[in-house]
Order: C-alpha cells, then sequence, then structure tokens
C-alpha cells in the first residue's frame, strides 16, 4: 500500500522541475574566483569556493525537489570508490528534480588533481572547493559530522536534511536517500530555475 | 489535491527512519570524561617492538594520536604532531602514535611506509599498527589525524584536531592540541575539550568475529 502512495505521489510530482543536473551555479563572487581546468576534451566545469552558508543558500534555492551534497577528496580512496554510484543515481534522478552539489575538500594546490578526477568521472558543471574555516565548515553541515570523509548530507525541496552519513555509501543508499527527499516534496511546480 | 495529501503524508512517514538512520550512523565516539578502551592491547610498532596505550600512560597524561602515512591532512600536520608529541613527553605526557587503516586496501600505511615516516619525522614516542583495527573501533576513531589527550586520571579531556589550519601553521589561530597538553601536563583543565577537522576516513578492517 504505502509503496503504491508513493509511486503515485512521484507520479504526480512534476517532472524536469528545474534540475540543473550534475553541480549548481556559483554565485557572481565565488565565480570571479572560480577554478577553472586547461581546456580539452571532457574537460571539469569550474570549481568553486564554498563554505557552510554557501551550500546552505544553494540546498534552499528554488529549483530543485532535492538536492544532494558530497564532501568528498580527490585523494580520499573512499570518496573515488563510491564517486560513480553517486553520479549514476544523480543522473538517474535529475530528471526529476535531483540538484547534485560535489564540494572538494581537497587543498588549494590539489586543484589539478580535482579537475583531473571530476574529467574522468565526466562532471562538466560546476562544483565546489570547501574554503574558510574547517572546524565551522563541518559544524555548519551537520554537528554530528566527525570530520571524516567522504559525507553525503540529502535535504528536501525546503532544504530541510532528510538523511546525513559519514563514509562511503553503495548505489542503493543513495538511491533509497534520494528517493526519500524526492517523494518528501512532491506538489508544486518550481519556479524556474 | 486531496488526494495527494495523504499521500504527501504517507511519503513524509519514509523519510522518519532516514533521518533515525543518520543519527545511528554518527560515530559513537569516546566521551570526554570516560577513560581510553583496549588500553593494554600491544601492537606492533616502527621499533620492532610491541607497545600498549599502557606502557606509554605518562605522569600527567596520556596522549593517543590515530594517524597514517598516506593521508594528505595527516602529512600536512605531521611536523606539528611530531613536535607537540615530543613537547608532550618532555612534560610527563606519554604519547603513542596508531595507524589502524587496513593495509589491504591503503597499502602506502603498511609498516615499512610507517617506518620510514616516523624515521623522516623523527617520532620520539611509538609508532604502532592497529592491525585488527580494534583499537579505533573502540575509540570510535573515525578518521586521521585525531587526537585523544587523557589527564593523569586516565580520563578523556581533549579530543580532536592538531590546530585550525592544517594547511598552513602560520595561519593556525588556534593551536588545541598543544595548549590541552600544556594544561594537562601542568594540573589544569584544558581550554577547549573538543575540535573538529577534515581528514581522511579510517579504512576498518573487518571485524573478526569470535
Amino acid at each position: 500500500m504505502l509503496r503504491c502512495a508513493l509511486l503515485v505521489a512521484l507520479l504526480l510530482a512534476p517532472a524536469g522541475c528545474g534540475s540543473r543536473g550534475i553541480g549548481g551555479r556559483p554565485g557572481p563572487e565565488a565565480a570571479a574566483r572560480a577554478s577553472t581546468p586547461a581546456a580539452g576534451p571532457g574537460r571539469a566545469g569550474p570549481v568553486v569556493p564554498i563554505d557552510a552558508p554557501g551550500i546552505r543558500a544553494l540546498v534552499t534555492r528554488p529549483g530543485a525537489r532535492a538536492t544532494l551534497v558530497n564532501v568528498w577528496a580527490s585523494w580520499c580512496m573512499p570518496c573515488r570508490e563510491e564517486f560513480p554510484a553517486l553520479l549514476r543515481v544523480a543522473r538517474a534522478h535529475a530528471g526529476e528534480g535531483l540538484r547534485l552539489v560535489l564540494v572538494s575538500a581537497d587543498f588549494d594546490d590539489q586543484l589539478p588533481a580535482v579537475h583531473r578526477f571530476l574529467s574522468a568521472q565526466g562532471v562538466g558543471d560546476t562544483s565546489y572547493l570547501q574554503s574558510g574555516d574547517v572546524q565551522a565548515f563541518i559544524d555548519g553541515m551537520d554537528r554530528r559530522w566527525s570530520g571524516a570523509l567522504p559525507a553525503t548530507f540529502v535535504y528536501d525541496r525546503a532544504g530541510r536534511m532528510t538523511a546525513f552519513w559519514e563514509g562511503a555509501a553503495d548505489e542503493a543508499r543513495f538511491a533509497s536517500a534520494v528517493e526519500a527527499a524526492l517523494t518528501s516534496s512532491p506538489g508544486r511546480e518550481d519556479p524556474a530555475p | 489535491m486531496k488526494l495527494l495529501r495523504p499521500l504527501v503524508l504517507l511519503a513524509l512517514a519514509t523519510v522518519a527512519p532516514f533521518t533515525a538512520r543518520a543519527a545511528e550512523d554518527a560515530a559513537p565516539g569516546l566521551a570526554v570524561g570516560q577513560p581510553a578502551p583496549l588500553r593494554d592491547v600491544r601492537m606492533p610498532g616502527v621499533d620492532g617492538r610491541a607497545t600498549a596505550i599502557a606502557d606509554v600512560a605518562g605522569k600527567q597524561g596520556t596522549l593517543v594520536i590515530f594517524m597514517c602515512q598516506h593521508c594528505p591532512w595527516v602529512k600536512a600536520w605531521q611536523t606539528r604532531i611530531a613536535r607537540v608529541g615530543k613537547e608532550a613527553i618532555q612534560r610527563g605526557v606519554g604519547v603513542i602514535a596508531i595507524n589502524s587503516n587496513d593495509i589491504a586496501a591503503l597499502p602506502e600505511d603498511d609498516l615499512d611506509h610507517m617506518v620510514a615516516q616516523a624515521r623522516q619525522l623523527g617520532l620520539a614516542f611509538p609508532y604502532v599498527m592497529d592491525s585488527t583495527s580494534d583499537v579505533a573501533r573502540a575509540f570510535g576513531a573515525t578518521h586521521t589525524p585525531e587526537a585523544y589527550l587523557f589527564d593523569a586520571r586516565g580520563r578523556l579531556v581533549y579530543h580532536g584536531a592538531v590546530d585550525d589550519n592544517a594547511r598552513d601553521e602560520k595561519r593556525a589561530k588556534q593551536r588545541w592540541l598543544r595548549d590541552a597538553v600544556e594544561a594537562v601536563a601542568g594540573g589544569r583543565a584544558v581550554p577547549v575539550a573538543e575540535t573538529k577537522a577534515m581528514g581522511c576516513g579510517i579504512r576498518l578492517r573487518a571485524k573478526v568475529q569470535g
């Protein structure tokens, strides 16, 4: 019964919902400081500095029914391992209004490795680089977060957190969390992005 | 719309388990005031000897640092860790560094690499391998580097980061671990008991049953 209800709720929800697919859009100030990779086939998009309030603004910005924030690093093995599954889920649900916000915790001098990894993963949209005070960033995201990477945060349309975990996840876990957030945000049409 | 509302409520109900699960996912961790777990477990070290936390306990306290070789966050802080550890020993606080990573997944963290790292840093304290990852598990340690400082009575008084700027020591405004060690060595309360920093998630070995 519940499953049927959820399915109906999903079907009733508007498709497309203004999702930008993989990545979000930086503010003008951040964009000005964005790091862009060298041109080349399959190049990654710009990597924009962001802090916790910046992420908060992204997850509450109209235009998506749910947002998944993943904090990762190019040198973090479990981050790299879960990345393909994360992207499969994000791409599968992009049409339903899922916004993906990728935040690298790499140091500034590791940006080339960030670009290389994103490029290899086919992430061509804007992504982000954690900036500012690290402890403020961690607690600003969630006080339960110890700081271990990777860390994943899922929000509904209103920016309410519906799931959080630290450590790597498999595709099923990403999908469950995303589907729950999308299901909790059905209904009215989204404003245009 | 009338049809939609109950569906939405049903759908929202499904979110609750995720919220609950998130809380469970947060590492329980050792709470301030608790003693070090598994303090008598001897672990093989870079000096060829097996050492337990209890073996290094100092008169004024004991500092346990989870670290490893491969992690850029450790690399950023390791000179400071070596220095704070050396100063701690001089002040009567025993020190041990523990690597709990599964070397099958992270070969750069094997004992040979640890030996080279200890030599390069001139570590003045034991650096051991938690070969089952049980010590990290018992502490609830989640990432490297992560410091646990116990006072003379063996109670946890500080847990967290070295300071507030891994990338640039000169720009660090808070030197939490150094200040905590100085306080413990002086028999005073630590100024800040818990701090956070990002780090490399500890790759625990599979739990051996029985």
